[in-house]
């Protein structure tokens, strides 16, 4: 009895903390989007006029579609980089682990820094991207003046902070079973015959996990290299993903009603992304074909 | 025999071409942070090469000094230096005392606050600045160093907590009882038996909240106004705004603040991949 006191004690601090600062911000988040607020005066009851305004919202619609866009690519281009090169490093050999902690350390940069550090790689004169493309014979594009290219910029620094991904899917290809793998190869299956028929499957779960994770993450993690690297959201609202444009709107017009009806919007698109993808994997049995 | 020779060096000529593909993608990674690097090194005020250059010539060191008298850095480190010193232990605390509280409960309150943790940490941060900034707000927390400690509170991160969940439920139940049997109540199992028994946990644990606080960058950027309770992030975002074409000293200043996660990530590297997934993923 006493003992079941302490240990309620114990989580005390955990439990009120995340009630404090993620669940009941969270849930007055969705009360904020049905008020007029600018956090000078007391919040007005607005009704459904934020959400009103969001469907005329030219900029909105640009977001959304950026911000899906984004994912779009992103998502795809880091789950296969995480597990490509997983599966290159997977062999225990001599200095493994400074090959895959190399693959970690660009994941432990600051934001801040990172974005800085990409801002020189892309300028189109001096940055050694185009410098080296130009050794290559190819003549780079303007990255952060275009349209297509900037968001292509944002995309391309974003995939290199994969480190999480990478030990997921180094972790389950650690885990698939051995005799599956040695029953596939003398029955004289190819190397990429394996990896489609015996790997993939099995770590299929795993796999899934991660899109989910990843897909959430992308919507957000995208701010900072905006806000940066895209100067705010540029070239012409080229880079205004959905966290750029609820900073600009919360912070910048102090529309924080506002803001908050368009971070419930947010919700509902990843929302509707992680069921496409979750009827996707049902569809191919991904990830549920070998429960059963 | 002659297959088995072919076979050998067939074996032989694939190591060295896996050998070389693994090294350049492992350069591709850290090649950001060379170019990073290089270009620190470069002199102030003289052109920019129109071709690539990986060493600089002359080697500009007085760049890390410049930086230091451009922007305040001093006290940016100091102030993120004071989150982190705050951030991490009350960290640990927490988030121990948390994941083993977890691990003692009965089966069906466990699977209930995992399954709660995991839902919060699904919870986007965009959905949080909002509401966050105007509960911080109403409670005088606004530019306040100290309000950036206050996740500490939580543990940081619910993925802390799980952490240790699963690092305490690995040990045999045999030892709780035993210490139970001993008269030792829950504080003392976890003083005594718990912690020294997770001690790589915490020590990957710690580098994880290091390198959260450290990096963090909208927190500070939503609760901090003026420059003197700036952190090294918003510092570099300051540099940004003095001379946004002056790339040497920014790539002076992003190598200064990003060197310490590195030192910290690459000596604790070990404990950090080994034990965030349970077992040894980085280097057998």
């Amino acid at each position: 009895m006493r003992d079941r006191v302490q240990f309620g004690l114990m989580l005390a601090p955990y439990l009120v903390g995340l009630a404090a600062l993620v669940v009941l911000p969270a849930l007055a988040g969705f009360g904020l989007a049905f008020t007029d607020y600018n956090a000078l005066q007391p919040p007005q009851f607005a009704g459904l006029t934020n959400f009103r305004d969001l469907l005329d919202d030219e900029i909105f619609r640009t977001a959304v579609a950026n911000s899906l866009f984004y994912i779009g690519l992103a998502v795809p281009l880091r789950l296969a980089g995480a597990l490509l090169t997983a599966r290159l490093l997977l062999r225990p050999r001599r200095g493994i682990h400074l090959y895959r902690a190399s693959v970690y350390l660009p994941t432990v940069i600051p934001d801040m820094a990172w974005a800085l550090i990409w801002l020189w790689i892309l300028n189109p004169v001096y940055g050694p991207l185009n410098q080296s493309l130009a050794l290559l014979g190819i003549d780079g594009p303007s990255w952060l003046v275009d349209h297509t290219s900037a968001r292509l910029a944002i995309i391309l620094m974003m995939s290199w902070q994969i480190g999480e991904g990478f030990v997921v899917c180094l972790a389950s290809l650690q885990n698939v079973p051995r005799d599956l793998l040695d029953q596939a190869a003398v029955d004289g299956s190819s190397a990429g015959r394996v990896f489609w028929t015996v790997t993939l499957p099995s770590i299929a779960p795993g796999l899934l996990l991660l899109l989910f994770r990843d897909t959430i993450f992308s919507f957000q993690a995208n701010f900072v290299p905006a806000l940066i690297v895209g100067r705010g959201g540029g070239p012409d609202y080229a880079t205004t993903f959905l966290p750029m444009y609820i900073y600009t709107t919360a912070f910048g017009y102090l529309r924080f009603g506002y803001a908050a009806a368009m971070t419930c919007a947010m919700y509902a698109v990843t929302g509707v992304v992680l069921w496409l993808q979750y009827r996707v994997a049902i569809h191919w049995r991904l990830g549920f074909g070998n429960v059963d | 025999m002659s297959t088995s020779v072919a076979g050998r060096r067939r074996r032989q000529t694939l190591d060295a071409v896996h050998r070389l593909v693994a090294s350049a993608v492992t350069l591709l990674f850290l090649l950001p942070l060379l170019w990073a690097a290089s270009a620190s090194l470069r002199a102030t005020g003289t052109p920019s090469p129109r071709a690539l250059e990986w060493i600089p010539s002359p080697i500009a060191w007085e760049n890390y000094r410049t930086v230091f008298r451009l922007i305040d850095l001093h006290r940016f480190v100091l102030n993120s230096l004071f989150v982190a010193a705050l951030a991490v232990p009350l960290t640990i605390v927490v988030a121990s005392w948390a994941g083993f509280a977890i691990s003692q409960l009965s089966h069906r309150w466990r699977l209930r606050l995992i399954a709660f943790s995991v839902l919060c940490l699904m919870v986007p941060l965009t959905a949080i600045w909002l509401p966050r900034f105007i509960l911080f707000k109403e409670v005088g927390l606004i530019n306040q160093r100290i309000a950036l400690v206050v996740p500490a509170v939580m543990g940081t991160s619910p993925l802390y907590v799980l952490l240790f969940t699963w690092t305490f439920l690995r040990v045999p139940r045999e030892v709780y009882e035993a210490a139970r049997l001993d008269g030792a109540g829950p504080y003392r199992t976890w003083a005594q038996i718990a912690l020294p028994l997770g001690r790589p946990m915490i020590v990957a644990v710690a580098v994880l909240t290091f390198v959260h606080y450290w990096n963090s960058f909208v927190e500070p950027l939503l609760l901090i106004r003026t420059t003197d309770k700036m952190t090294v992030s918003l510092g570099l975002r300051v540099l940004y705004s003095l001379d946004r074409a002056s790339w040497p000293l920014l790539m002076t200043g992003a190598v200064l603040v990003m060197a310490p996660v590195i030192i910290v990530f690459i000596l604790a590297q070990r404990a950090f991949m080994q034990d965030v997934h349970g077992r040894s993923v980085l280097g057998e």
